[in-house]
C-alpha cells in the first residue's frame, strides 16, 4: 500500500497539467519559416506583391520568422489553390490571392478548390484599372473610341490577358452597354500587351495605372478613362467611365491573404493581428501610394460578404460573356 | 561621342571596388545556378531581392544582372558533359556538345562555349550600349504575324535537324507540338489534354521534359551495356582540353551568328533565349558546308547556340531598360527589383538615371571578362567529372536531375513527368527518332500557335496579314526557300536512285 | 525482296504513333475547330493529330518494305533493354518512395540498386557512394541553395 500513497495527488497533478490552462496562452506564434504561396512565377504580379509585403513586415518588425515565397504557377491559380488545400491544418503556410482565385473555379473543371474552401483572412488592396491608348492616336475620350468602334465593327483591337481576365470581362460589359464591337487579343505577359499597344498593333488596352505611369510620363500613352468610382489621385484630369456617360458595373481586382482550409482560430487571430497593425504602418501606406492601389482592408465577416458578392457578380458577368460556368 | 563619355562614367562606377566585388559574386552565383538544372536565375534573383535593399542600387542591379547573364555561361557545362541541360536555353548545346564529349573533346566543347559566350555577351553589351533605343523601337514593329513567321522559320530548321529519316523527324516534331498544346488554352480558357490533372493546366514543365529526354534517356541507354569504367576516354594534357586554332577558325561564322541572332531575338518580348539558341543552331546548320554532320559533334553546333543565349541576355535588357517592358521571367523580376528600389522603369529611366544604366553596361563588359577568365580554367576541372566511373556517374546524373526538376516548382509531379520523358527519350534513341525535333516542337509550338491565332484575330481571319506586312513576309519567304531546298535535294536523290536501280 | 518485316520495332512504333495521332485528332475535333475569333482550341490538335496519323502510316509502310539504301539502319538491338528497364523501374519506385521515406533514403537505395544489381559490384562501396552523393546533394541544394527536398519521417 505504501507504493500508492502519493498516487492520488500525483494523478491529480498530472490531470491538472493536462487540462488546458486558462493562463497558458492559446496564442499562436510561428516557430519556423512561413511558406508563402503565390500563383504566379517569380516576377509575376502576385510574386512581387508577396515579396514586398514580406519585406515590409520584417522591416516593421511585425513578424519574427522568415516568409519564404513559393511559386506554384499553372492553370491560373488552380495549382496554387490545390496545393494550399493539401496543406490543410498546416499553421506555417499562407497564400496571397487575387480576384482570379474566385473566378477560375467557376469555369475550369480541374480547379476543384474554391476560395471559400480555403480560409480567407484579409483583403488588402483593390487594384484600379484605366483605359489607355497610344498618345498619338485620334481617341481623346472613351466616346471617340466607341464611335470609331461602331463605325468599324470588329476592326479595332484590344490587348489583354486571358478571355476570363478582367480586361476582357470589362470589354464585354462595355460592348454590351454601348453596342460597339471590337476584338480582344490575348497575350500571356504584360510586357507583350504593352509593346503591342506601343507598336500600334492594338488600339487600346485596360491597364493598371502604375504599369502605365512611366509610359504616360514619357508621353507614349494617353489614359482616356478610369474604371473606378472616383477619379484617381494620380490622374486628376482623367474622367471616370461613369462621368463619361457609360454605366457599367466595375469589376474590382482584389488582393489579399488567406490560410489553408480549416485553419485554427488562433492562427487566424494571429494573422489578423499582424495585418491590423501592418496596414497602419508608414511603409505600407507608402507602398500603396507608390503602386496606386486603393487601400481596402477587410477581414472577417465583411470579407466573406465581399467574396460572396464578388462570386455572384462574376458568375453573372461570365454567363453574359458566354463562358461555360460550371460551379 | 556622347556614348563614349557615358561609358567612361560607367566604367568609373563599375570598377569601384564594391561594384567589382559584387559583380564577381553575381557572375559566380549565376554560373553555379546555370550549371545546376532546374534552379534558374529567376528564382535566385527573387530570393536575393531582400538582400539588395541594403545595397546601393547600382551595385544591386550589377549583382542581379551578373546572375542573369552568368547563368547563360554555366548552362552549357552539364549540357556538354552529361547531356543534361542546365538551363532551358542550353538544350541546343546538348545536341553537339555531348557528342563532342563522347568523342573525348569535352574540353574543346566547354572551351569554345566559354569563348563564344564571351564574344556574344560582349556584342550584346555593345548593342545595348549603342543601339538600344532604336532597336527597341524596331522591336515594337514585331506583332503576332512577325512572331509567327519567325517561328515558322525556326520550324523550317527541323528540316535541317532531320538526319537520316525526315519522316521520323516530322513525327517527333509533331509530338513536340502536341506536348505544347497541353494545358489551358489562352484564348478560350478550355483545357486541352490535361487528363483531369490540375497540375497539367499550366502545360508540361519544359525543364522536366528536356532533362528527362536528354539526361535520363541517356542514362537508360548507357545502362544497357555492362561496359563499366569511364563513359568516355578523356585525353591527357591541357592542350588537348582546349579548343584548337582550327576550331576557332571553324567557328568564325558561328560567333557572328550567335551574337546577332541572340541579341535581336532577345530584344523581342516573349521570344526567349531557348528560341534564340535553336534559331542560331538551325542557321549555322543551314549555311554549313557539312550540315549532315550536325548532331554528331560539330564544334560550330556548340558555339552558335551558346553564343546566342548569351547575346540574348543583352538583348533582353533592351526593352527592359529603354521601355520598362520585361521580355521574360527573369527580366520581370529585374523590373520588380528596380521598382522595389524606388525606380520607375520606363522610357525615361536612362535619361534620368544615367549612372545606373551606364554603370550596369560597363559592369557587363567587366562581368563577361570575369566569366571568361573564370570559366576557361574551370574547363579542365569540370571535364574531370567525366573521369568518374559510370556506376557513380549514373546515380549522380539521376540525383541531380531529380533534385533539379523538383526544385523548379517543389513538385513531385514534375519529377514523375521527368521519369516518363526519360522513358520516352530512351525509346526515341532506340528507334532513331531525333529528340531535337521533339524539343523544337515543344519550344516553338507554344509561341507559334499563339501567334497564329493572335494574328488571325487581328485580321479577322484574313490570311493576307502575313504577306501584307513586310517583316513577316520576308521571314516567311526565307522559310519557304529553306523548306524547298531539301525537297529539291530529296527529289534529285530519289530520281538518281531510281535511275541507278534500273541500270 | 527480303521476306518478312524489315523493321519490326519501327513498325510497332509507327502503329503506336498512328493510334496516338487518331486519338489526338479525335480530341481535337471535339474541341471547337473555329471560334468566332479565329482558329479555336481544336484547330492545332486536329492538324497535329492528322499529321501524326499520316506520317505514322507512311513510316509503317516504310518499315515493311525493302531497304532502299544499304546504310539505313535495320532493327535496333534490344539487348540490354532489360537492364535499362530495370533501372527505370527502380527510379520510378524511388520517386514513389520520396513521399514516404524522403529523398535521402530513397536515393541511397536507388544508388545501391544501380551499383549492386545493375552493375554487379559489391554492396559496401555502393552504400558509401550512395551516402556520399546524398550528402553532396544535401549540402549543395538544401543547405546552400535553400531548396527543400521531400523529407522522410526522420527529418531529411
Amino acid at each position: 500500500m505504501k507504493r500508492f500513497r502519493y498516487s492520488l495527488p500525483v494523478a491529480l497533478a498530472g490531470v491538472a497539467l493536462l487540462l488546458p490552462h486558462p493562463a497558458a496562452s492559446q496564442e499562436f506564434k510561428p516557430s519556423k519559416q512561413i511558406e508563402t504561396v503565390v500563383h504566379t512565377g517569380p516576377g509575376g504580379g502576385s510574386d512581387l506583391f508577396a515579396r514586398a509585403i514580406a519585406e515590409m513586415l520584417q522591416k516593421e518588425k511585425l513578424i519574427s520568422q522568415r516568409m519564404q515565397v513559393v511559386n506554384k504557377s499553372g492553370g491560373g491559380p488552380a495549382v496554387a489553390m490545390a496545393y494550399l488545400a493539401e496543406k490543410k491544418g498546416d499553421s506555417h503556410t499562407i497564400g496571397f490571392y487575387t480576384g482570379v482565385w474566385v473566378t477560375n473555379p467557376l469555369t475550369t473543371v480541374e480547379a476543384t478548390v474554391t476560395l471559400k474552401d480555403l480560409t480567407p483572412v484579409t483583403r488588402l488592396v483593390l487594384e484600379p484599372a484605366v483605359i489607355a491608348v497610344k498618345a498619338d492616336s485620334p481617341y481623346k475620350t472613351v466616346k471617340d473610341f466607341i464611335e470609331a468602334a461602331k463605325k468599324n465593327p470588329k476592326q479595332l483591337n484590344q490587348s489583354g490577358g486571358t478571355v476570363l481576365s478582367r480586361d476582357n470581362l470589362m470589354r464585354l460589359l462595355l460592348q454590351k452597354a454601348t453596342g460597339a464591337q471590337w476584338n480582344f487579343i490575348s497575350f500571356p505577359s504584360g510586357g507583350e500587351r504593352l509593346s503591342n499597344l506601343l507598336g500600334g498593333h492594338v488600339q487600346m488596352m485596360v491597364i493598371e495605372p502604375q504599369e502605365a505611369g512611366e509610359q504616360i510620363r514619357a508621353g507614349n500613352l494617353r489614359v482616356i478613362a478610369t474604371l473606378t468610382e472616383k477619379r484617381l489621385a494620380s490622374l486628376p484630369n482623367v474622367p471616370t467611365i461613369k462621368e463619361q456617360g457609360i454605366d457599367v458595373p466595375l469589376i474590382p481586382q482584389a488582393r489579399g491573404m488567406l490560410l489553408p482550409p480549416a485553419a485554427p482560430k488562433e492562427v487566424i487571430a494571429y494573422w489578423e493581428g499582424v495585418f491590423d497593425a501592418f496596414v497602419k504602418t508608414p511603409s505600407w501606406k507608402q507602398y500603396v501610394e507608390q503602386n496606386q492601389f486603393e487601400d481596402a482592408y477587410l477581414k472577417g465577416a465583411a470579407l466573406n460578404k465581399f467574396i460572396d458578392a464578388l462570386k455572384d457578380q462574376m458568375r453573372e458577368v461570365l454567363k453574359e460573356a458566354g463562358a461555360k460556368v460550371i460551379r | 561621342m556622347d556614348a563614349l563619355g557615358n561609358l567612361l562614367l560607367g566604367f568609373s562606377v563599375a570598377l569601384a571596388p564594391v561594384n567589382l566585388f559584387w559583380c564577381f559574386v553575381g557572375v559566380v552565383l549565376g554560373t553555379i545556378v546555370g550549371v545546376l538544372p532546374g534552379l534558374g536565375p529567376a528564382a535566385t534573383i527573387a530570393m536575393l531581392l531582400p538582400l539588395t535593399l541594403k545595397m546601393d542600387h547600382t551595385t544591386a542591379i550589377i549583382t542581379l544582372a551578373g546572375i542573369f547573364y552568368g547563368a547563360r555561361y554555366g548552362g552549357s557545362t552539364t549540357s556538354i558533359l552529361l547531356n543534361m541541360p542546365g538551363e532551358s536555353s542550353s538544350v541546343a548545346t546538348c545536341l553537339d556538345g555531348y557528342q563532342m564529349a563522347r568523342q573525348g573533346r569535352a574540353g574543346a566543347a566547354l572551351g569554345i562555349s566559354a569563348i563564344a559566350s564571351f564574344i556574344a555577351g560582349t556584342v550584346g553589351v555593345l548593342g545595348l550600349m549603342l543601339i538600344a533605343p532604336p532597336l527597341a523601337r524596331f522591336a515594337l514593329r514585331f506583332a503576332p504575324p512577325e512572331y509567327f513567321a519567325l517561328m515558322v522559320l525556326g520550324l523550317a530548321m527541323v528540316v535541317f535537324l532531320a538526319g537520316d529519316s525526315m519522316v521520323k523527324a516530322l513525327l517527333a516534331l509533331l509530338v513536340g507540338l502536341w506536348l505544347a498544346t497541353i494545358g489551358t488554352d489562352l484564348f478560350s480558357a478550355e483545357s486541352r489534354f490535361t487528363f483531369g490533372q490540375a497540375k497539367l493546366l499550366g502545360g508540361v514543365d519544359f525543364i522536366a521534359a528536356t532533362v528527362g529526354i536528354f539526361a535520363i534517356g541517356e542514362v537508360l541507354v548507357n545502362l544497357q551495356s555492362r561496359a563499366g569504367g569511364e563513359i568516355v576516354k578523356l585525353p591527357r594534357g591541357i592542350r588537348n582540353l582546349l579548343p584548337t586554332l582550327q576550331d576557332l577558325k571553324d567557328c568564325r561564322f558561328a560567333f557572328v551568328n550567335g551574337s546577332l541572332i541572340g541579341f535581336f531575338v532577345g530584344a523581342l518580348p516573349g521570344a526567349g533565349a531557348t528560341v534564340a539558341s535553336f534559331l542560331s543552331y538551325g542557321l549555322e546548320k543551314a549555311v554549313s558546308r557539312h550540315p549532315e554532320k550536325f548532331g554528331t559533334g560539330v564544334i560550330e553546333g556548340v558555339a552558335a547556340p551558346e553564343g546566342a543565349n548569351n547575346a540574348d541576355a543583352g538583348g533582353a535588357l533592351v526593352p527592359l531598360l529603354t521601355l520598362g517592358i520585361p521580355g521574360g521571367n527573369t527580366t520581370a523580376i529585374l523590373l520588380g527589383g528596380l521598382i522595389l528600389w524606388g525606380y520607375k522603369p520606363g522610357p525615361l529611366l536612362i535619361q534620368e538615371h544615367p549612372q545606373l544604366f551606364w554603370g550596369l553596361v560597363a559592369s557587363m563588359y567587366v562581368g563577361n571578362v570575369l566569366l571568361l577568365v573564370l570559366n576557361l580554367p574551370l574547363v579542365t576541372l569540370f571535364a574531370q567529372i567525366l573521369r568518374l566511373p559510370s556506376h557513380v556517374l549514373h546515380p549522380f546524373i539521376v540525383g541531380i536531375s531529380v533534385v533539379g526538376v523538383y526544385s523548379v516548382n517543389n513538385s513531385l509531379f514534375d519529377v514523375w513527368l521527368m521519369a516518363l520523358f526519360g522513358l520516352l527519350g530512351y525509346l526515341m534513341r532506340k528507334l532513331d527518332f531525333p529528340a531535337a525535333a521533339l524539343i523544337l516542337g515543344l519550344v516553338l509550338g507554344d509561341v507559334m500557335e499563339r501567334a497564329l491565332r493572335q494574328s488571325l484575330m487581328m485580321s479577322q481571319g484574313d490570311l493576307a496579314i502575313f504577306v501584307n506586312r513586310p517583316i513577316s513576309a520576308t521571314l516567311l519567304a526565307i522559310a519557304a526557300v529553306l523548306l524547298c531546298l531539301p525537297a529539291l535535294r530529296w527529289v534529285r536523290a530519289w530520281r538518281s536512285e531510281a535511275v541507278a536501280g534500273e541500270g | 525482296m527480303r521476306p518478312g518485316i524489315r523493321d519490326r520495332s519501327g513498325l510497332v512504333a509507327a502503329l503506336c504513333l498512328a493510334l496516338f495521332g487518331a486519338y489526338v485528332t479525335y480530341v481535337g475535333s471535339n474541341l471547337a475547330y473555329v471560334s468566332d475569333v479565329g482558329p479555336g482550341p481544336g484547330f492545332f490538335p486536329f492538324w497535329i493529330g492528322a499529321g501524326l496519323l499520316f506520317f505514322a502510316c507512311y513510316q509503317a509502310i516504310q518499315s515493311m518494305s525493302a531497304p532502299r539504301r544499304q546504310n539505313q539502319s535495320a532493327q535496333p538491338s534490344w539487348r540490354g533493354s532489360g537492364r535499362a528497364l530495370a533501372g527505370w523501374l527502380a527510379m520510378a519506385l524511388s520517386i514513389f518512395l520520396f513521399g514516404w521515406i524522403g529523398f535521402a533514403a530513397s536515393f541511397v537505395l536507388l544508388t545501391i540498386f544501380f551499383i549492386v544489381v545493375i552493375e554487379g559490384r559489391p554492396i559496401l562501396p555502393a552504400l558509401g557512394i550512395g551516402v556520399a552523393l546524398t550528402v553532396i546533394f544535401h549540402v549543395l541544394f538544401v543547405i546552400t541553395l535553400g531548396v527543400s527536398l521531400p523529407a522522410g519521417p526522420w527529418g531529411f
